[in-house]
């Protein structure tokens, strides 16, 4: 079954099928997918800059790391579920040029280099995050998200400029 | 002189025709400059009025929040409004008649006024009073959240 297949699958489905047909949820899952960005990588880009030492050199990292989690969590959480309803509305044109599939891989690769970063460094912040210069895996981590989410986020936008589905 | 004759007016000026003959790719980066200049505008509020409702990134006081991060606030500012003019000028005519447009007009100049005094103000306060500081954040919130969704509605109005 392929790519093209399993979006067909998926806008066929009832879910799908009223999504795509409905006049106002469709608008505001779109919405909610572009504005929750505030929250999502907004907050993302924000942890980002401190790694990277360019903002809020002063606040300790485990701090930031606490404080925003919850809202971080909770954006994520929006960005990402009505990314996969926008995906169930879409149909087979989303994969017909390459810029979705390669939104997809650096979202795996920025969930990877979290994931990297929450094992390593996370949970001992406490202990290296308030240093005037972070660790070197720190600042790699920061400037891997920074630039694998704004690329997530300029691929998302250029999907409807590329592919033929829209 | 109707709007509608003004808007024209923008749309037939030689500046918005140019701008109409830039080829695609300057359209796609007006329009990733104005998702920039959201999420630095948008994640700035959210930041300043989640402390401002006494959560978030509470190791900072609200005023500490609000001066760190102001020159996003204002480099945002700038980026919507200069990619938003490149958009609307060489189509002007087609967004004269879109409620939408106008919805989000309003509400971004109310958005913007309430930005210089109210929030301002109590944003600033030290210790500003516990419910006019919860008001001030959810009047901000829902104004400036506001004016993303109905600037996002322009597209669906005019299909």
């Amino acid at each position: 079954m392929s790519a093209a297949d399993v979006l067909q699958t998926m806008y066929d489905s009832p879910l799908g099928t009223s999504l795509a047909e409905s006049l106002y949820v469709y608008p505001l899952v779109e919405g909610a997918h572009l504005l929750s960005l505030a929250l999502s990588f907004g907050l993302i880009v924000l942890t980002d800059l401190r790694l990277t030492g360019f903002i809020f050199k002063t606040l300790p990292v485990h701090i930031l790391l606490h404080q925003l989690r919850p809202w971080l969590i909770g954006g994520f959480t929006i960005t990402f579920a009505t990314g996969i309803l926008l995906t169930f509305a879409a149909g087979p044109g989303l994969v017909e040029a390459p810029v979705f599939p390669l939104k997809l891989l650096f979202i795996f690769l920025a969930g990877l280099n979290a994931l990297w970063f929450e094992l390593k460094f996370g949970r001992t912040a406490s202990e290296w995050g308030t240093a005037a210069v972070l660790p070197a895996g720190a600042q790699v981590a920061g400037w891997i998200s920074l630039v694998s989410w704004s690329l997530v986020v300029i691929l998302g936008r250029l999907i409807p400029y590329l592919d033929s589905g829209y | 002189m109707s709007t509608e004759a003004i808007f024209q007016a923008i749309q037939n000026s030689s500046i918005a025709i140019s701008l109409g003959q830039a080829p695609l790719v300057f359209g796609i980066l007006a329009q990733l400059f104005h998702i920039a200049g959201l999420v630095l505008v948008l994640t700035s509020i959210l930041l300043v009025n989640l402390r401002l409702l006494g959560v978030g990134l509470t190791h900072f006081t609200a005023p500490q929040l609000a001066s760190y991060t102001k020159p996003f606030v204002i480099t945002g500012l700038i980026f919507l409004v200069l990619s938003g003019v490149f958009m609307l000028a060489p189509s002007a005519a087609l967004y004269a008649p879109n409620p939408a447009f106008w919805f989000k007009m309003k509400l971004f100049i109310v958005a913007l006024a309430i930005q210089y005094s109210l929030y301002r103000k109590v944003a600033a306060a030290e210790n500003p009073q516990r419910w006019l500081a919860i008001v001030t954040a959810i009047i901000s919130l829902l104004l400036w959240f506001g004016v993303g969704l109905a600037g996002r509605a322009i597209g669906f109005m005019a299909a």
